[in-house]
């Protein structure tokens, strides 16, 4: 299965991802340890694709990126996103 | 409809996350009352760059950004937003504790824009330091009631009345940046608006995840109307 990660490159840290996704009770989205702090997502606990959830409301263009591919998710490309 | 405007909506307003409860309620008060005044904004921002941009007297530039200053927020933010923060009653903070952490959050960011607006000033060599601007009345002087805090939203003081205001306000933000840097070359403006289109962008997230997390039912989704309403009429002139 796809997963996904953080390009911290275009990743302005806002926790938009993390909110959305503590608020959806996933909790993948977490602080890493390292010394920045930054935002990652934890392969183990994201059900990518089965929640897209965090794609639509990050802010930042390019990232949340499919790992494998290194494909930009945001914003959601046209063939994740659904008729609501 | 606006190329701009269509860009916009195309990347941020209409993809929608599956399963969220407000969505359709969001979905519809964009349709029936946002997509109005975002395409009025838009055109006075593009009508406003047009005339600004034909002016090029510096001592008119010079009074004109030092009153950028005032209105990018310090008086306003800190002052407004957190005394709005204070006022919401007890039960409603602790049912909405994350959007009071969000708001909180967001004071700062607000202070930040007069910040960066001082980095333009320095860097213009308008001011010798930011000391200098508290001498100044036009830069400390803010004439327009604070969209964001109380002299506007008295009346609107629940939490997700504040969705309102980011989703509608911040998308118009983000649109006059937009404008701003399709049609500004000086680099020192480019620099201000791009350090914080993004930072727009997140606060209109905001208000887009809270309407579709939280305005599930008649009683939460009655204060984004509200507030709504109010400021499509005292921003857009819209009734």
């Amino acid at each position: 299965m796809p997963t996904l990660r953080i390009d911290h490159e275009r990743c302005t840290e806002c926790r938009m991802c993390y909110i959305v996704c503590r608020e959806i009770d996933v909790n993948a989205v977490v602080v890493a340890l390292e010394p920045l702090h930054r935002i990652e997502i934890d392969a183990d606990l994201c059900t990518y694709p089965g929640c897209t959830a965090c794609l639509y409301y990050c802010p930042a263009a390019g990232s949340i990126v499919e790992a494998e591919s290194g494909r930009s998710l945001v914003p959601p490309p046209p063939e994740l996103r659904t008729e609501v | 409809m606006d190329a701009l405007l269509e860009r916009f909506l195309d990347a941020w307003v209409w993809p929608t996350a599956p399963d969220m409860p407000g969505a359709e309620f969001r979905l519809k008060l964009t349709r029936d009352k946002c997509l109005k005044g975002w395409e009025l904004a838009l055109g006075r921002a593009l009508a406003d760059l047009e005339s600004d941009l034909g002016n090029t007297d510096e001592g008119w530039q010079k009074a004109r950004a030092l009153r950028g200053y005032a209105a990018e927020g310090v008086h306003m933010s800190i002052k407004q937003m957190s005394a709005q923060l204070l006022s919401v009653a007890i039960p409603d903070q602790e049912r909405f504790i994350d959007l009071q952490r969000m708001r909180a959050r967001q004071i700062w960011d607000e202070c930040k824009h007069s910040k960066l607006h001082a980095d333009v000033l320095l860097g213009k060599g308008w001011v010798n330091n930011e000391r200098e601007l508290m001498e100044l009345a036009q830069a400390n002087a803010q004439p327009l009631p604070a969209y964001f805090g109380l002299s506007m939203m008295f009346p609107h003081i629940h939490p997700l009345a504040r969705a309102a205001q980011n989703y509608y306000q911040e998308a118009i933000a983000c649109l006059g940046i937009m404008a701003a840097l399709d049609r500004v070359d000086d680099p020192l403006v480019r620099h201000e608006h791009l350090s914080q289109r993004d930072e727009e962008l997140m606060h209109f997230m905001e208000g887009k995840f809270q309407i579709d997390m939280y305005c599930a039912d008649a009683e939460t989704q009655r204060p984004v109307e509200e507030a709504l309403g109010y400021l499509l009429h005292q921003i857009g002139g819209l009734r």
